[in-house]
């Protein structure tokens, strides 16, 4: 049943990209567009979200209760959907956001000592 | 679990979350144009927003359930498209189904029956065998105290003998009834306990005390109106009174069909050890093994026949666990053959729908290749293809329930045995239901699955091209498609043996003479109770009296009384010839019937030579007929006539002349083509208490049943009349396993056969329609028809053949399973098989025929635009 889901080199693990996301909603809501060009400008163009990973991700994120979404006005004045985070995304992020710090430093550490 | 919830409310609002994802979408890519300035580019770095879309309305939807809904009403669209198609294929799956929930049923009947007996599983049968066990005795009564006494691998050990008895009393019309005869122990062993007052207690079976009998619900209700002061009530069996101590609930009637039960209270013979006529049943202690209760009931019959060798020597007790024994135990391995036998025909009708699929899948391949390119994944295909052949079979499923009905309906109707045993009563229920589900649905994905894994492997591109599945799938399609016909044929074959060998049962059962004239001739049972007719002369004096009144009624020309009604066995007895040398220790054996004089005119029966019996021999000295086959084994050059034999036994019995030769009459009840040697006694010389009475009637038989009872109540208003029935019903009853069989045989194997050229016209069909531009290439390079038709039966040819070489060898093993019931035929039966043979070869050809015209007026010009 699957959609085909091609690999490129931009592509972000799942479970990163969810954190990413939930960092970027704990700035405040925004729409989809917004946090993957908000993604993309943080990590200075080297994080490209593909919009195939960004959507499902967020849709995900919602049924699991990470996040909530109303619909809004955008900065040019169209409807669009805004995602928040909820206390429970809040949470989650910050296990992650300590696990993933534990992990890179880490792996930084071995990177550097090898 | 909330996420569930979650689920759920969006579940409700699906169409408005698919446009907000439109609108999500729409929004995202308006944006990135408006920065980019590049609105051409932004869909397609977007990438394939239809499979996207997909991904995310499969996280928010049940994905199994909502793709199951989709699949359902594309399935339900494309099979109304092609009614045909779906016709032919839920008519086939109906047949194969319903004929398999039907046979279901039967055989859960004769497997199943639980005899109403709690833990069935320890409950055991013993009975004595000898060395050659040639043989099973019955128990004497010292042998049982002493196993009961002995055996303490079992928890509990009871004895019975079964008898018919008349029931009396001062209600209504005497009955007949079978009553079990038990130790007092037995209602223990057997874990019944009554619904009405008690079952039977130790000092019943005291000898002397006064005699008591518990009845079985049936007879409580249907006697006795349920009468709830029944306890306490005397009633006559056998013209004895006995209290009726208690009543059994429903479905109680262990150890055989019950009607009632008095306790077993030793007399003077049955103390003795020759005496063999009870049975034991017993109760294994919970986890006893029958095998050690076999070994030690084995160990005490050894020693008892140590110590009793004049009586018991050389034999030995066996156990057998009690579900293999009573009911349909015999006839299993048969419902298990015409179990497998349907199993065949629903396999030979799902191949039919799989070639089908297969062959229309053919025409599908371009639709699913379209599917497949705008991003439907294979498991998707395969899942929409399952579905709709499980719809398919869910909807044989709905039609074979009907099949079903009619099929137990003719059943019956074919069975007409009354009364009929407990596992003939049939009904379609729960268990059938869940049963016919399961085949249903398990049928859908079976024949389902190969076609679905073959079509959802399309090459995209050359499908797409092509507008077909590309040269080599087609050629991997016809080769399934091949090798399933090669399956139907080989199972058709199986099938079609198996039939031929009934039905030529059934026509030599038929052609068979029977030595009677059985046309006319109305029969029923009297059994004179000992207490009332206690001397041989009092038997012979009722039977003369009934004989006169019954020849007085209109309508009839002659009456007359025999033990045993043609096809109905015959008395074993052993004695000896005049002049002969005897040896005591292996008397001659034969089989004896015991007749009225004017039983042979009742039946039309001549003598061959000297003459019948008189109502005068009783005066002079005593006579006795043989038939020819006993006289051709005795007298071989044809003498016999005044020759004197006597029943051994018993030293004061007298030498009987032979005054007459009578033909052969068929008495074998196994083996419906075998004459045995015989002798009839007169029953004046030898009366016994439980005889048929027969009369040849000028008026159709059925309708004297009446008058024929009314006659016996005027002379004996306690005497049950029992078994009023035509001969020819009875016979046709006795030879019901093999009509039946050969019916039910024959029906299958002409639905097989039906369905089995369905497939090869299906497949040669399919092949044609393919090739249908080579036919044209060939017939515009100047091939004749003759080349044409070659090459069209060739194709079909192969898997027949085929089928024919996998078929053969399986229906010689198959068939073996026949040998029991088979009627002078054996299970390899040459005529049989190139019967079997030719009638397939016949259904191959026209399998193939009508395709093969078709492909002769192929239009060559036509055909070479075709695709």
């Amino acid at each position: 049943m699957g959609t085909a889901r091609q690999r490129s080199d931009g592509e972000l693990v799942q479970g990163t990209l969810d954190m990413l996301v939930l960092k970027t909603l704990s700035r405040g809501p925004m729409h989809g567009y917004g946090i993957a060009q908000s993604i993309q400008q943080v990590s200075a163009e080297v994080l490209r979200v593909e919009e195939g990973s960004l959507y499902p991700a967020l849709h995900r994120l919602e049924l699991d209760g990470m996040v909530e979404s109303e619909w809004g006005q955008s900065a040019n004045n169209r409807r669009a959907k805004y995602y928040r985070l909820t206390a429970l995304g809040r949470k989650k992020m910050q296990a992650q956001a300590g696990n993933w710090k534990r992990l890179a430093e880490a792996i930084a550490r071995v990177m550097e000592t090898a | 679990m909330k996420r569930w919830v979650r689920k759920l409310r969006m579940w409700r609002r699906g169409r408005q979350l698919d446009r907000d994802l439109e609108e999500e979408f729409q929004f995202h890519l308006d944006s990135r144009a408006a920065e980019t300035g590049d609105s051409a580019n932004a869909p397609i770095s977007f990438g394939n927003a239809t499979a996207l879309k997909e991904a995310c309305r499969e996280l928010r939807m049940f994905p199994r359930l909502d793709v199951l809904w989709q699949d359902l009403r594309y399935a339900l669209r494309t099979l109304a498209r092609t009614p045909g198609f779906t016709l032919v294929a839920v008519v086939a799956l109906a047949l194969g189904i319903g004929a398999d929930t039907a046979i279901f049923t039967i055989v859960k009947g004769a497997f199943s029956w639980d005899l109403g007996l709690d833990h069935v599983d320890r409950m055991i049968l013993v009975s004595l065998a000898d060395s050659s066990r040639r043989q099973d005795f019955g128990m004497s009564y010292p042998d049982f105290l002493d196993l009961r006494s002995q055996a303490t691998s079992l928890e509990g050990l009871a004895a019975y003998r079964m008898a018919s008895v008349n029931l009396s009393d001062n209600r209504s019309l005497p009955e007949r009834y079978y009553c079990v005869t038990m130790s007092a122990n037995g209602f223990l062993v057997s874990e019944q306990k009554p619904v009405l007052g008690r079952g039977f207690v130790a000092d019943d079976e005291r000898p002397g005390a006064p005699p008591v009998a518990v009845l079985s619900y049936h007879v409580w209700q249907d006697r006795y109106g349920k009468d709830p002061g029944m306890a306490g009530k005397t009633i006559r069996v056998n013209d004895v009174p006995h209290t009726v101590v208690g009543v059994m609930p429903p479905g109680k009637r262990f150890p055989e069909e019950t009607d009632l039960w008095t306790p077993l209270i030793p007399d003077a013979p049955a103390l003795q050890r020759a005496n063999r006529d009870l049975m034991l049943f017993g109760r294994l202690p919970r986890g006893g093994s029958t095998a050690a209760a076999g070994a030690q009931l084995a160990t005490i019959s050894t020693r008892l026949a140590k110590q009793f060798s004049d009586s018991n020597k050389g034999l030995t007790a066996e156990v057998q666990p009690i579900g293999q024994i009573t009911g349909a135990y015999n006839m299993r391995s048969l419902f298990a053959a015409l179990w497998v036998a349907v199993g065949f025909v629903l396999l030979i009708a799902c191949a039919d729908v799989a070639i089908m699929l297969l062959a229309r899948g053919a025409g599908r391949a371009r639709e699913i290749s379209i599917r497949v390119a705008i991003g439907a994944g294979r498991g998707r295909i395969l899942r929409q293809l399952l579905v709709e052949s499980v719809i398919l079979s869910i909807a044989g499923g709905f039609l074979g329930w009907l099949v079903a009905l009619g099929g137990l309906r003719w059943f019956d109707a074919g069975t007409g045995v009354v009364p009929k045993p407990v596992w003939l009563q049939l009904s379609l229920d729960g268990m059938a239901f869940l049963y016919l589900a399961a085949v249903s649905i398990g049928a859908g994905i079976f024949f389902g699955l190969a076609p679905a894994l073959r079509l959802s492997k399309v090459d995209v591109y050359a499908a797409i091209k092509d507008g077909g599945q590309g040269v080599a799938g087609r050629r991997r399609a016809l080769s399934l498609s091949n090798g399933l016909v090669a399956l139907q044929m080989a199972l058709c074959i199986v099938l079609l043996s198996g039939a031929g060998l009934m039905i030529r049962s059934t026509v030599n059962l038929y052609a068979a003479p029977l030595g009677v004239d059985p046309a006319g001739v109305l029969t029923m049972r009297i059994n004179l109770p000992e207490a009332k007719y206690p001397l041989p002369e009092s038997q012979v004096h009722f039977h003369r009296t009934l004989q006169a009144r019954l020849e007085a009624l209109a309508g009839v020309e002659s009456a007359g009384i025999v033990s045993n009604l043609p096809l109905g066995s015959w008395i074993p007895v052993s004695y000896e010839l005049e002049g002969a040398v005897s040896d005591p220790g292996h008397p001659r054996q034969t089989g004896a019937l015991v007749a009225s004089p004017t039983y042979f005119r009742v039946m039309g029966v001549n003598p061959r030579r000297g003459r019948l019996l008189l109502e005068t021999d009783a005066a002079g000295a005593p006579v006795v007929l043989v038939n020819e086959t006993f006289a051709h084994q005795l007298w071989p050059d044809g003498g016999g006539l005044g020759k004197r034999l006597r029943l051994a036994g018993n030293p004061s019995s007298l030498w009987l002349t032979v005054v007459g030769i009578v033909p052969d009459i068929l008495q074998n009840f196994r083996n419906p083509l075998e004459h045995d040697p015989l002798i009839y006694l007169p029953f004046s010389e030898d009366p016994r208490r439980e005889m048929f009475i027969v009369a040849r009637t000028r008026v159709p038989p059925a309708t004297l049943a009446r008058p024929f009872r009314r006659a016996v109540r005027n002379l004996d208003e306690n005497l049950p009349v029992y078994e009023v029935r035509t001969l020819e019903g009875r016979l046709a009853e006795s030879r019901l396993t093999v009509n039946l069989l050969g019916a039910m045989f024959a029906v299958f194997a002409a639905v097989a056969l039906v369905l089995a050229t369905v497939g090869l016209y299906a497949v040669t069909a399919h092949s044609v329609g393919q090739r249908t531009q080579e036919i044209g290439v060939r017939m515009a390079v100047g091939g004749t028809r003759r080349d044409i038709l070659r090459l069209v039966f060739a194709q079909g040819i192969r898997p027949l053949l085929l089928g024919v070489a996998l078929g053969l060898p399986a229906a010689f093993g198959v068939t073996r399973v026949l040998r029991a019931v088979l009627v002078g035929v054996s299970p390899g039966d040459p005529v049989s098989f190139t019967l079997v043979v030719v009638v397939l070869a016949a259904a191959g050809v026209l399998g193939c025929a009508v395709p093969a015209r078709r492909a002769t007026r192929v239009d060559p010009i036509v055909a070479l635009r075709y695709e």
